[in-house]
């Protein structure tokens, strides 16, 4: 007997810890996404040759690149952290694919640096999490709708790209109760007004309560599927969200027997949506702000991803033709292939057609704030020369 | 998927089935047959007060039914989201056509099982065709009383939408309206009643003897309860609804599924005839079996529909046949489980069972290994590394140490023996050392193998003797070294798969990987530090009860976040632990501390005497730990250690609080934020529910068996 047991309970040990020994260095299974062999080579410090990923930014040994921009293009792939549960901007599909406004953005990105939108992996990350995973190196820059603010572009340690969307804090009520669009926060005085606990809605819509001189009864919930449900049946008079996920709820789970209205026209606060990566990376943050900018630039130009082979070959201006890849380019300087945003514009889109992919299903417009600037919008983008 | 659901598809996965002994477990003799009435008013309607307690839980519990089957079969809920989403819930984001590798895996566990069950478990008496006939008979009853409890279906317009009533129209204007709109009362006049006729009888003093009629009366009673339920369903309420005969012609093939396995059930009752005949026993195995036959031709048979998310498109097809992908493997599940399972029992009746025994358990624990790193992942081989350096490697430690063994488990080694074992456990620290100071380069499998072979030199002496006996160690030695350097061959190779998020998978085989892997890490773990705790040495003793007090202490949450969030910024440069890897620990590091103070509990119950008994025939601590001391007391630690390794498979539902996509957290959070099903959320965490329960249901049955198997409780 013993001697069947012996090899036995062997066996298991080795298995045990061959699972835990096997990597190299860490004494656990590591991330080996994305690998090249000159990535094995590089890391390999007369070591066994493990294929890690890099990730820290502060790297210095055996070659590996310490500018983020280096490293992203080293590693071949971007890793783009967005919500994956947010309607419009990032949705995670039954096939675990992400698709929305902010996943189009990291494509555009992936098309610029790699030739190729589908070189992305997208994180999707909780609200608590994105500045964390931003900050350890997990993601290499945040498409996550994340507002521009003052102590995180600071305080926090971030850097903020160009806007893609300016959102903005609206109410929803119920038309039968007397709202409509016109309605202002004044009218709500005396409603049970429900928002997400611990959020910046709570604190805003109880500002804007105070500056209108109302009195209001605030429910605050953990879940927005609750509010919701609570808003349908009844328990709650007024909810309150940004405008771009009130009108998708309304678009897909307005009643037949309701009608609801958003308001006010102007909204109670400024929300304007930027992408985030590390401080202090400026080549990095120049490809994602131009990688915004070119969308917005051929959105101005008409330049979209059905006609921009023909712009290839008879450019409208000499902008477009830089930007495109064309004589006196300058994407080569940034550390780009010269014909990268007409990759990011042929696979995905400019900016007004990956806007119009997303909000129309959710029954929303780009509206008058996210027009372009010749249009009386805020959607304006530096000259491309 | 994932796993075969059936309890004794489990059966031989658990390490402990090595203990299990050769004893047939002792059979209760069969209760003396009752006559239904008899059984019930002797245990439903004994007393008074037994009667009012009866009444007043059956109708809570049929309230509670109600409930339940209202709200899964209601109209407006859309399951639609959980049948477009099970792929994702179960694997989340892997590639569909890589699909053929989980089949693999599934296909594996269920040759595996089958083998195992065939060959070990014990088949005692099986099932009486008696219960089994009341079994079928009792389902089909509840069926036909849950297809009369559930309200009547809403009615739903052209677009699929629950069509609302007029609000004018005034709510209560009919008996079945006020009955509905005073729930709680009638439910009150209804116990109150219920009291009332029996403390009356009570008071009478008539209850017991005089007869049967005051407890049919009180079966009159809630019969009346139960009708007042069902009537009360037909309140239109809120929506409009079908009428009585609609909702009952709706339900045909429920009728058609109860009345079929009444039927079946009566068939066997009255076609057995007397009572000696109906006492004739089946196989367990067989029943189930049967039952899972049922459910994978239905799935040919009956249309239950298509829903899928291929190519960007949602497919919604009820009605129509189940798409061949879901049913075809299902079927060759079913085949596989069932013929490795009539080959298990050929081999058994061979007399292969006890040959065969160590390496089936071997090849359990190494299934997740291999189909984790080999067939999910499908590696990327750099073939010149592995020609080069992989297999060399592998070939030296493999030849080298099984020297060594060969040598040092002589019996008459001696001093040599000792200075040479001290040699190689300098050998190893040395090359460890070397490692923290950069000396010199070196695979780090090598530092382990060479760290292997250190502690097996200073364990030979234990196992020393005849010469087949040693070759039999060198052998085990050799295969632990190549399954040792295949495992680190394949964890050093990047996988091939390629999904569209960070993680290989998520979902449910997150959750079974998690708690896989977190078991078998936790469990020589808990082993080793319930050892350490006991030992005789402080400093063993102390540094185990630090550690298992510090894990004990510190919240599971906290270690979650630790090792999934913060634990990466303190790794070298350049590599980080995947969130599946962090987890994984921190799962194991918290449940090793419990485990260590279940099998503590057990070895504290193994008496003096064992330890003396071995003592006195000269075993080596080893020796007496390994083949006296753990079997028994891992026997008596069972119950707690199933308790275990449930709680620990529930609460990788943690994970979702960490940021991973597991199988709660895609239910909770992702398929509810899905446009197509924005706010849908409860039909996936009740599917997300009745799985959990499934697994932790069986798991805990195959705990009573293990139980009842190794008569823990008994001795």
């Amino acid at each position: 007997m013993s001697s069947a047991r012996l090899p036995a309970a062997l066996v298991l040990a080795a298995v045990a810890l061959g699972s835990c020994g096997g990597s190299d260095r860490a004494g656990a299974p590591v991330q080996q996404e994305a690998t090249t062999s000159e990535a094995a080579e590089a890391t390999t410090t007369a070591a066994e040759a493990t294929t890690t990923r890099v990730t820290s930014l502060d790297i210095v040994s055996n070659g590996v690149p310490t500018n983020m921009l280096d490293k992203v293009q080293y590693n071949g792939e971007l890793v783009c952290g967005v919500s994956g549960t947010r309607v419009i901007f990032s949705e995670t599909q039954p096939d675990g694919s992400v698709v929305g406004v902010d996943a189009d953005f990291c494509r555009v990105m992936a098309a610029a640096l790699f030739g190729d939108a589908d070189a992305v992996e997208f994180v999707s990350l909780t609200t608590g999490e994105r500045f964390a995973a931003l900050q350890s190196g997990r993601v290499d820059v945040l498409f996550r709708s994340t507002t521009w603010t003052q102590s995180r572009d600071t305080e926090v340690g971030l850097d903020f790209g160009p806007v893609i969307y300016y959102d903005g804090q609206q109410l929803m009520a119920r038309e039968s109760d007397g709202f409509s669009a016109s309605s202002q926060v004044g009218d709500i005085a005396g409603a049970v007004v429900c928002a997400l606990a611990g959020t910046t809605t709570e604190q805003n819509v109880s500002d804007a309560a105070d500056a209108a001189g109302i009195d209001i009864t605030l429910t605050t919930l953990e879940d927005f599927d609750v509010i919701i449900e609570n808003f349908i049946t009844g328990a709650c008079d007024v909810t309150t969200a940004d405008g771009s996920a009130l009108a998708g709820r309304k678009a897909k789970q307005q009643p037949d027997d309701q009608e609801w209205v958003i308001f006010p026209a102007i909204p109670i606060s400024k929300e304007p949506l930027a992408p985030v990566y590390p401080q202090n990376q400026s080549r990095f943050g120049d490809v994602v702000n131009w990688a915004v900018y070119a969308t917005i630039i051929a959105d101005e130009k008409g330049i979209t991803s059905d006609n921009v082979a023909e712009m290839v070959a008879g450019p409208p201006d000499a902008e477009a033709r830089r930007l495109l890849g064309g004589e006196g380019e300058l994407q080569s300087a940034m550390g780009l292939a010269p014909d990268a945003f007409y990759q990011a514009i042929s696979q995905v889109g400019n900016y007004g057609e990956i806007l119009a992919r997303h909000l129309e299903p959710a029954g929303l417009t780009r509206g008058s704030i996210n027009a372009s600037w010749r249009d009386g919008g805020l959607i304006y983008a530096p000259p491309a020369r | 998927m994932g796993m075969p659901m059936g309890d004794g598809a489990v059966t031989a996965a658990d390490p402990a089935e090595a203990w299990a002994g050769e004893r047939e477990p002792a059979q209760k003799p069969e209760e003396p047959s009752l006559s239904a009435g008899e059984w019930l008013s002797k245990n439903l309607f004994s007393s008074a007060a037994n009667s009012v307690l009866t009444v007043v839980f059956t109708l809570l519990v049929l309230l509670a039914v109600r409930g339940l089957l209202n709200f899964t079969f209601s109209e407006e809920r859309t399951w639609r989201a959980v049948k477009t989403n099970v792929r994702f819930l179960f694997t989340h984001a892997y590639p569909q056509d890589q699909y053929a590798r989980i089949w693999v895996c599934v296909g594996v566990i269920a040759v595996l099982s089958g083998l195992s069950v065939g060959l070990l478990a014990k088949t005692g008496r099986g099932i009486s065709m008696k219960r089994l006939s009341m079994n079928l008979m009792g389902t089909g009853g509840v069926i036909g009383l849950g297809i009369l409890l559930r309200e009547p279906s809403a009615v739903v317009d052209s677009e699929g939408l629950v069509v609302h009533r007029d609000p004018a129209a005034a709510v209560g204007d009919s008996f079945v309206d006020w009955l509905d709109g005073n729930a709680l009362t009638v439910l009150g006049v209804l116990v109150l009643a219920n009291a009332v006729v029996a403390v009356w009888f009570h008071l009478q003093g008539t209850y017991l003897r005089d007869g049967p009629e005051p407890r049919l009366a009180h079966g009159a009673l809630v019969l009346v309860s139960i009708g007042v339920l069902i009537v009360q369903q037909y309140a239109s309420g809120e929506v409009v609804r079908e009428s009585f005969a609609e909702a009952m012609a709706d339900r045909s093939w429920w009728w058609l599924a109860a009345a079929l396995l009444a039927g079946a059930g009566a068939a066997v009752w009255f076609g057995l005839g007397d009572a000696r005949r109906r006492n004739t026993f089946v196989p367990a195995m067989y029943v189930f079996f049967a039952a899972t036959a049922v459910m994978v031709l239905s799935a040919w048979l009956y249309p239950w529909g298509h829903y899928a998310f291929l190519e960007g498109e949602f497919i919604s097809e009820p009605g129509s046949t189940v798409a061949m992908t879901t049913k075809l493997p299902w079927t060759v599940m079913w085949v596989l489980l069932v013929g490795t399972f009539l080959l298990g029992r050929a081999l058994s009746t061979a007399g292969a069972a006890s040959r065969l025994r160590v390496p089936l358990n071997l090849l359990w624990v190494m299934t997740p290994f291999v189909l984790y790193w080999a067939v999910l992942r499908d590696p990327d081989l750099d073939w010149d590394h592995v020609l080069s350096t992989d297999i060399p490697m592998a070939v030296f430690f493999a030849a080298f140490g099984g020297l060594v063994v060969w040598y040092l488990a002589h019996p008459r080694i001696g001093e040599a023996g000792r200075i040479m074992a001290v040699v190689l456990v300098g050998v190893a620290v040395l090359n460890w050392v070397a490692a923290y100071f950069g000396w010199y380069p070196m695979l780090q499998k090598a530092r382990i193998s060479f760290l292997l072979l250190a502690v097996v030199a200073l364990l030979a002496h234990n196992f020393a003797g005849d010469r087949t006996h040693r070759m039999r160690l060198v052998v085990a030695w050799v295969a632990i070294m190549a399954v040792f350097h295949w495992l680190v061959t394949l964890v050093n190779s990047p996988s091939t798969v390629d999904t569209p998020t960070d993680a290989l998978f998520g979902g449910f085989a997150t959750t079974l990987t998690v708690a896989t892997f977190t078991l078998l890490l936790a469990f020589p773990m808990g082993v080793l530090l319930a050892l350490a705790r006991t030992s005789k040495l402080p400093i063993f003793r102390v540094l185990a009860t630090a550690y298992i007090e510090v894990f004990r202490g510190v919240p599971l949450i906290t270690l979650l976040f630790f090792f999934v969030l913060i634990f990466n910024l303190f790794l070298p440069g350049g590599m980080s632990l995947t969130d599946i890897a962090g987890a994984t620990i921190g799962f194991a590091l918290f449940s090793a501390a419990y485990l260590a103070e279940n099998i503590r509990g057990g070895l504290q119950a193994v008496r003096r005497g064992q330890y003396e008994a071995s003592d006195a025939v000269g075993f080596s601590t080893v020796q007496r730990t390994l083949f006296i001391v753990l079997p028994q007391a891992l026997r008596v630690s069972i119950p707690p250690l199933v308790g275990q390794v449930i709680a620990t498979f529930k609460e990788t539902s943690l994970l979702a609080v960490a940021g991973m996509f597991d199988f709660l957290r895609i239910a909770d959070k992702v398929i509810s934020a899905q446009s197509e099903f924005l706010g849908v959320k409860r039909e996936g965490l009740l599917f997300v529910s009745f799985i959990y329960w499934i697994f932790a249901y069986n798991m805990s049955k195959h705990s009573q068996r293990i139980e009842k198997r190794l008569g823990v409780g008994e001795r």
